[in-house]
């Protein structure tokens, strides 16, 4: 990355040029890294889009394919057959749990949503039902000294994140998980409760949680990221191996 | 120079129904309000798992967002895997459309240019470790929650005409065909940093239009 100084007129245009599409290379390269870790250039990027969005209703409709639905519907069918939709009985059942877990708390509703988000599309294999001995990750090593535990075992698709040392988070923050399976993309496995949390996860959840996955906690706004991804500083992070 | 006749159009089209700007603000005297009044209840349901609901977004924005791929990746069939690909997303994410920020088309619309965006620039685009949790996914939604909603679109339109006309149409190119500062010195046969000139002083006039 470069290590220009750029002062805030060029980040202004910048942000402006990324916007638009403008940028190609390393100009490219840097609004990217910008946006991933300066809020105030994300929030220009973010007004800019707003400011053009209205060049949109210069765009004529044009009718895609009559096949496209069903391709769509098709990858909305989970590795079991079964709608995103049908979860969520499950995830209230979950929901429900964690709350008892967290002291009644509702404000984890919101990223525990994210479970949901978390089923792969249909066209992923079928998940193998090998289950071997647990799995566990040392989430550590972060800024901070936050220092957890968590144990993965395939049989039963439960979670359970044990902080060893956790700072606790100031008023207005909460600490999240998250998972970065083989893909590089973070997954919200929700907002941790002050202490022990224990999660009965989604098959197709459990599915991507294998040998090598990367644990993180990060510090986010409370309630979650609102974002869907990390938004804070990585606290701690940790591989899953066999145990 | 003449202006390059792929550009020209970009005004003169009639707005088609949904207007991609916030209800009842369009720029083109397509005023829709049950757009929104119809399309956020959908995306609500949709939210809470409603299959049916999503075929009905579908009926009622696949043109659009067609459209709006389309311009982005000419390429059909790239086209047409983009378009699944948005609303495989706005399954998954339509819990996190807040109308407060933005009419339910203007974010369906964003996230359909983001996905083709990102698209065509995927090669160009830095990979980060995989160890690296706050690398941003590329079907990071997080912009689209951002998007505030506009007051006045109108204002848009009324900044861009105190532009002269190209730079004007090389903005709207930009944005909506996706095209770099490298395409449009190309295309319009001037060096690359004569390009770059123009539209950042359009964008500084747009700028201080836009904020008057």
């Amino acid at each position: 990355m470069s290590s220009t100084p750029i002062n805030g007129r060029d980040h202004a245009e910048l942000a402006a040029e990324y916007a638009l599409g403008l940028l190609e290379g390393t100009d490219l390269e840097r609004a990217v890294e910008l946006a991933r870790t300066d809020l105030a250039f994300r929030s220009a990027v973010d007004r800019w889009t707003g400011h053009f969005a209205p060049l949109f209703d210069t765009v004529s409709p044009v009718e895609p394919p009559a096949r496209t639905f069903k391709a769509i519907e098709r990858q909305l069918v989970g590795p079991e057959a079964g709608y995103a939709n049908d979860n969520a009985v499950g995830l209230r059942q979950q929901l429900n749990r964690w709350r008892i877990l967290a002291g009644g708390s509702t404000a984890l509703a919101a990223s525990l949503a994210m479970l949901l988000i978390l089923r792969p599309p249909g066209e992923i294999a079928p998940p193998t039902t090998v289950a071997g001995p647990p799995m566990v990750a040392m989430i550590e090593g972060g800024q901070g000294a936050a220092r957890l535990v968590a144990t993965w075992s395939e049989r039963d698709r439960s979670l359970t994140v044990v902080p060893a040392t956790v700072p606790a988070a100031n008023a207005g923050h909460a600490h999240e998980l998250w998972m970065i399976p083989a893909d590089g993309k973070p997954r919200s496995m929700g907002v941790m409760p002050d202490g022990p949390m224990h999660a009965t996860v989604e098959p197709a959840v459990a599915e991507m949680l294998a040998e090598g996955v990367v644990l993180a906690v990060s510090l986010e706004p409370a309630g979650g990221s609102p974002t869907g991804a990390p938004t804070g500083p990585v606290l701690a992070s940790g591989k899953l191996q066999r145990a | 120079m003449p202006l390059n006749p792929a550009y020209r159009s970009l005004f003169s089209a009639r707005t088609a129904f949904p207007s991609c700007s916030p209800a009842g603000m369009s720029m083109d005297m397509d005023r829709t309000p049950s757009a929104t009044q119809e399309l956020t209840p959908l995306l609500r349901s949709i939210a809470s798992g409603d299959r049916s609901a999503l075929s009905a977004l579908y009926e009622r924005t696949s043109a659009k967002l067609y459209g709006v791929v389309l311009r982005l990746l000419p390429n059909e069939p790239d086209a047409e895997e983009v378009l699944q690909e948005v609303y495989v997303s706005v399954w998954r994410n339509a819990g996190r459309f807040d109308e407060q920020r933005a009419s339910p088309i203007t974010w369906l619309c964003v996230m359909a240019r983001n996905r083709a965006i990102d698209r065509l620039r995927r090669r160009q685009l830095p990979t980060a470790p995989l160890e690296d949790a706050s690398d941003v996914p590329d079907d990071d939604p997080s912009a689209l929650d951002r998007i505030e909603a506009q007051q006045d679109s109108g204002r848009l339109r009324t900044c861009l005409d105190e532009l002269d006309e190209r730079p004007r149409a090389m903005i709207e190119a930009a944005f909506l065909g996706g095209s770099t500062y490298t395409e449009l010195a190309e295309r319009e046969g001037v060096p690359l940093g004569t390009m770059k000139s123009w539209i950042r002083r359009s964008l500084l006039r747009l700028k201080g239009c836009l904020e008057r």
